[in-house]
C-alpha cells in the first residue's frame, strides 16, 4: 500500500512524537488563554439593539450576507453556505474518473480561498 | 500493582489484544510532523470537555441566571475566568487544527477509496464543531451572544416557505428568548458532544482498521 517501502510501528516509532505534539497543543491552549482571558460583555439591553459581529469562524458567512440584499439572501444564507459544505462532505465523491484528482484539487481550492477571502475581508476592513 | 491491575482487565475485557493492534499497527516509513495535527485536534477537544464539564458546575442555564452565573463564575470562583478563557481557546485552537488536518488529509490524497467514509465522518465531525461554536456562543448570555444568535437564527427565515417554522424550532418561540438559551445549552452539552464523540469512535477505528495513506 505504501510507496516508502520500510514500515514503522505507531508504538515505539511514532507515539512520543503525537504525545508531544498533543503537549505542544495544551501549551498552547493555555498560554494563550492566560494571556487574552475573554470579558464579561454589558448585560443584554432589549432597547439597544447593536450590530453583533461573529466569531472569526463564522465571518465568511457574516460577509457572504452582504454580497445577497432583498431577495437574493437565500443565495447567503443557505444556498451558498450549503454547497460549499456539501462539496467539502463529498469530496471523495468529486475525485472520481481519470481527472478526478484535478476536479477535486479545484473545487479544493476555490473552497479554500473563497473561505480564506471572506474571513480576511471582514477581518481586515474591521467591519 | 498497576500490572495486576492491567492483567485483571486483559482478562475481563481482552485489553491487551485491542490495544496490541492500535499501538503496533504498522505505518508507512517517512510521515512528517503534519500527520500529527490529527491528535492536536482531538487533544483540544478533549480540553474543551474538560473545562466545560467544570463550567457547568457554576453555569445555570436560565434566562434570569445565566448572566449573573457567569459573572460569578469569572469573579468569584476561584481561576473560574482562567477555565472559561481555556474553554474559549480550546475551541479556538481546535477549529484551527481540524481545519489544518483536513488540508494535510486533502493534499495527500488520503480521502480516496478506501477512506471515503472516514473523510465524510471527519467532514460531519467538523460541521458539528462549528455547531458547537454557534450554540456556545450564545451561552454567556450578554448583549453580544444575544444579537449574534437574533442574526444568525434570523438566517433561517429566507428559506421560502418553511422559514417561520425553521426560526420557531431554532428559537423554542418567535424571539430569542429563555426558551431559546435552554435548547442552545442542550445542543451544546449533549446532543453535540454525544454525536462527536460517535463520529471520533468511528472516525478512530476506521484508522486503526485502514492504516494511514502513504502520502504523496
Amino acid at each position: 500500500m505504501s510507496q516508502n517501502g520500510n514500515k514503522k510501528a505507531f508504538y515505539p516509532d511514532y507515539l512520543p512524537f503525537v504525545l508531544v505534539a498533543a503537549l505542544i497543543a495544551v501549551e498552547a491552549i493555555i498560554a494563550s488563554a492566560l494571556l487574552f482571558p475573554p470579558r464579561i460583555g454589558p448585560a443584554i439591553d432589549l432597547t439597544a439593539p447593536y450590530q453583533p459581529k461573529p466569531e472569526w469562524y463564522f465571518l465568511w458567512i457574516y460577509q457572504l450576507l452582504r454580497y445577497f440584499p432583498g431577495s437574493w439572501a437565500i443565495f447567503g444564507t443557505v444556498l451558498l453556505p450549503a454547497l460549499l459544505i456539501l462539496s467539502f462532505i463529498f469530496m471523495p465523491y468529486i475525485d472520481r474518473g481519470p481527472r478526478g484528482r484535478k476536479k477535486s484539487l479545484l473545487v479544493g481550492i476555490v473552497l479554500f480561498t473563497s473561505l480564506a477571502v471572506l474571513t480576511l475581508i471582514p477581518v481586515l476592513t474591521g467591519r | 500493582m498497576i500490572r495486576r491491575i492491567i492483567n485483571l482487565l486483559d482478562r475481563w475485557f481482552g485489553t491487551k489484544e485491542a490495544h496490541r493492534n492500535f499501538l503496533a499497527r504498522a505505518l508507512p516509513g517517512k510521515i512528517g510532523v503534519s500527520y500529527c495535527l490529527g491528535g492536536m485536534a482531538f487533544t483540544a477537544f478533549l480540553v474543551s470537555v474538560l473545562t466545560g464539564l467544570l463550567l457547568s458546575i457554576y453555569y445555570v442555564p436560565s434566562g434570569t441566571e445565566a448572566y449573573p452565573s457567569i459573572v460569578t463564575l469569572h469573579n468569584e470562583v476561584w481561576f473560574g475566568w482562567g477555565i472559561r478563557s481555556i474553554h474559549k481557546w480550546s475551541a479556538n485552537f481546535l477549529i484551527i487544527f481540524v481545519a489544518l488536518h483536513a488540508v494535510r488529509v486533502f493534499l495527500h490524497k488520503a480521502y480516496r477509496p478506501p477512506r471515503e467514509l472516514n473523510w465524510m465522518a471527519g467532514a460531519l465531525g467538523f460541521v458539528l464543531i462549528m455547531a458547537s461554536g454557534f450554540t456556545g456562543y450564545l451561552l454567556p448570555w450578554d448583549q453580544k451572544a444575544y444579537w449574534a444568535t437574533v442574526v444568525g437564527t434570523s438566517m433561517a427565515k429566507t428559506v421560502p416557505g418553511a422559514g417561520g417554522l425553521l426560526v420557531r424550532l431554532l428559537r423554542g418561540g418567535p424571539e430569542v428568548a429563555g426558551a431559546t438559551l435552554v435548547r442552545f445549552y442542550s445542543m451544546h452539552v449533549l446532543w453535540i458532544p454525544f454525536g462527536l464523540m460517535l463520529i471520533f469512535w468511528t472516525h478512530f477505528h476506521m484508522v486503526k482498521r485502514q492504516g494511514i495513506s502513504g502520502g504523496l
